[in-house]
């Protein structure tokens, strides 16, 4: 599903960030991407969603070379990929339900279609009294749920989220992990980047731990 | 294919409401109203100095079609009166009976095949045609105006005018023929110099509205960046993305290029009003009717300031699709 072959990755010309990355995440599979602050967990998850190119090395995403794939090519993959933001990337503009039902309107479904499944979806996160509240009133766990369900949505085939639990308290956090277990048992595979070992401990899971610009899987 | 789905999945009745103030579009009927939040918002649309700059461009562009419209009108109605008529000239001096001249040459004119009405001016007739010139004076008794005979022709059924031109040169001393030809040749010329004229005016117009529309969606876009930032991390294309930038600006072109139509045809509405008070005189105002008419547009003409206000909507909406996905090309 997702294969990084001798991945390196460096900004213009300083030190490399990322050295001879080399791992495989199969379909249906569960796993944490973890290592202490500025290891490169973010730039590894933007490399795997395709929004930055590596210095080196080969990125296969669904079986698709990423290194020479048009704009249109990229932009179909990222539909089959879901990504919870560290630093959310909502739409203030918008309402809760309008952020989280974007993916399906990107993807040209009808809104009759999916308007029950959203409600539920933000019911399910807790935020069933926030439906139509702007972002502006909620608070960074809320926010932070509102990115969750906009990822989930649409049950993508992988699902990547960068500390998803940061900003929750304990029970939220169970609660938002429950989610991606039962997300993966229909299928999904889940990349889960944070460094809360208390998470971690909750569920047997590979780990792909970076130290160093150096990926080892453990 | 895809340029017919973009047309068939268009959100047409979105333009509505970018048309028509929230007030009246809140009382339209559901099926026309877009329930559906906008991605991009309005206000980060370049509003109304914008909206200014379009609708003075359509005004222009609508006054240059009018303008062209109104004078081909005016010359094909000239070429068609005087394709219709040939002008009989008879030269007063060295005749000593010129009427008599005049009846024997309008009796030979109305023989001929192909003439359905032959009307011989009088003395009074001819001085008249001067008037506008010469003004009323007694002088014009004196003077030595050629007579004329007006020929008109079956223009289903034209006559051969080279053989009643020879016909007279040899029967009738003194009379020439004059079949118009150098006029509506030159009629045409102007026409036809009117109308590249205002298709050059049409061009700088159309080409400042696509600059001014270019400029409108790069600073759209640079203060959306975020915006289409999450829109294609959640996998939207350069389709979805600039149909979303492309139904604002289709909706300001709209809005602005009916401001524009209005005003240009109030002002076509008012033009022979102006024309009367500003009009220089009876003979300036006369001149200025013959060349360009009454200055009032008909039906078609109104039609074509319609037209123009959708080519202006087109431009903006066309325009800004091509902007935005060539910006987020260079984003890739």
């Amino acid at each position: 599903m997702i294969r990084f072959d001798n991945v390196g990755l460096r900004y213009g010309s300083g030190p490399e960030i990322l050295r001879d990355v080399t791992f495989h995440v199969l379909p249906g599979s569960f796993h944490f991407l973890t290592g202490p602050s500025g290891a490169g967990k973010t730039t590894l998850l933007r490399l795997l969603f395709m929004s930055l190119r590596p210095s080196r090395g080969l990125i296969f995403v669904f079986g698709e070379n990423v290194t020479d794939l048009s704009a249109s090519g990229r932009s179909a993959l990222r539909r089959r990929i879901g990504i919870v933001f560290q630093d959310f990337r909502l739409l203030d503009h918008l309402t809760t339900w309008e952020n989280v039902a974007l993916p399906l309107r990107v993807m040209g479904k009808r809104e009759s279609d999916y308007k029950e499944d959203v409600t539920d979806l933000l019911r399910w996160v807790g935020l069933g009294d926030r439906i139509n509240a702007y972002l502006e009133i909620l608070s960074g766990g809320e926010k932070q749920r509102v990115a969750t369900a906009r990822a989930v949505n649409g049950r993508p085939e992988l699902l990547v989220a960068d500390e998803p639990t940061g900003n929750v308290d304990p029970a939220i956090g169970n609660r938002l992990l429950r989610l991606f277990v039962e997300l993966n048992r229909l299928g999904t595979s889940v990349i889960i980047a944070t460094h809360d070992y208390a998470l971690m401990e909750q569920l047997e899971a590979p780990r792909l731990v970076l130290y160093d610009g150096h990926l080892q899987m453990r | 294919m895809t340029f017919l789905n973009d047309i068939r999945d268009y959100p047409w009745t979105s333009l509505l409401t970018g048309l028509l103030p929230a007030r009246i579009v809140s009382l339209l009927p559901a099926r026309f109203q877009t329930k559906t939040a906008q991605i991009v918002p309005s206000a980060s649309i370049a509003g109304n100095a914008l909206t200014v700059v379009i609708a003075i461009m359509s005004f222009l562009a609508c006054l240059t079609a009018g303008a062209v419209y109104m004078i081909n009108q005016s010359a094909n109605a000239w070429v068609n009166d005087i394709a219709s008529e040939i002008t009989i000239e008879l030269d007063p001096i060295n005749t000593a009976d010129i009427e008599k001249k005049m009846t024997l040459v309008s009796l030979f004119l109305a023989k001929q095949k192909g003439v359905t009405r032959v009307k011989p001016l009088t003395a009074d007739d001819s001085a008249k045609l001067l008037e506008p010139w010469l003004g009323q004076t007694s002088a014009l008794a004196a003077l030595p105006i050629p007579r004329l005979i007006a020929v008109e022709i079956d223009r289903s059924n034209p006559p051969d005018i080279q053989l009643i031109k020879t016909a007279l040169t040899q029967n009738f001393e003194g009379v020439t023929l004059d079949d118009h030809r150098r006029w509506q040749a030159e009629i045409k010329t102007i026409t036809r110099t009117a109308a590249l004229g205002g298709l050059a005016v049409l061009s700088l117009v159309a080409a400042a509205t696509i600059a001014v529309i270019v400029s409108a969606t790069r600073s759209a876009m640079a203060s959306n960046r975020e915006i289409i930032e999450v829109l294609h991390f959640v996998g939207a294309n350069e389709r979805f993305i600039s149909r979303e930038f492309e139904r604002h600006f289709l909706g300001l072109g709209a809005r602005a290029g009916l401001l524009g139509a209005i005003a240009a045809a109030l002002a076509f509405l008012i033009l022979p009003l102006m024309m009367h008070v500003l009009g220089g005189g009876v003979v300036t105002e006369a001149e200025t009717s013959r060349l360009i008419g009454s200055g009032e547009l008909d039906l078609w003409g109104y039609v074509l300031c319609l037209l123009v206000a959708l080519a202006v909507a087109g431009i903006c909406m066309i325009t800004s699709r091509l902007g935005v996905i060539r910006v987020l090309k260079s984003y890739a």
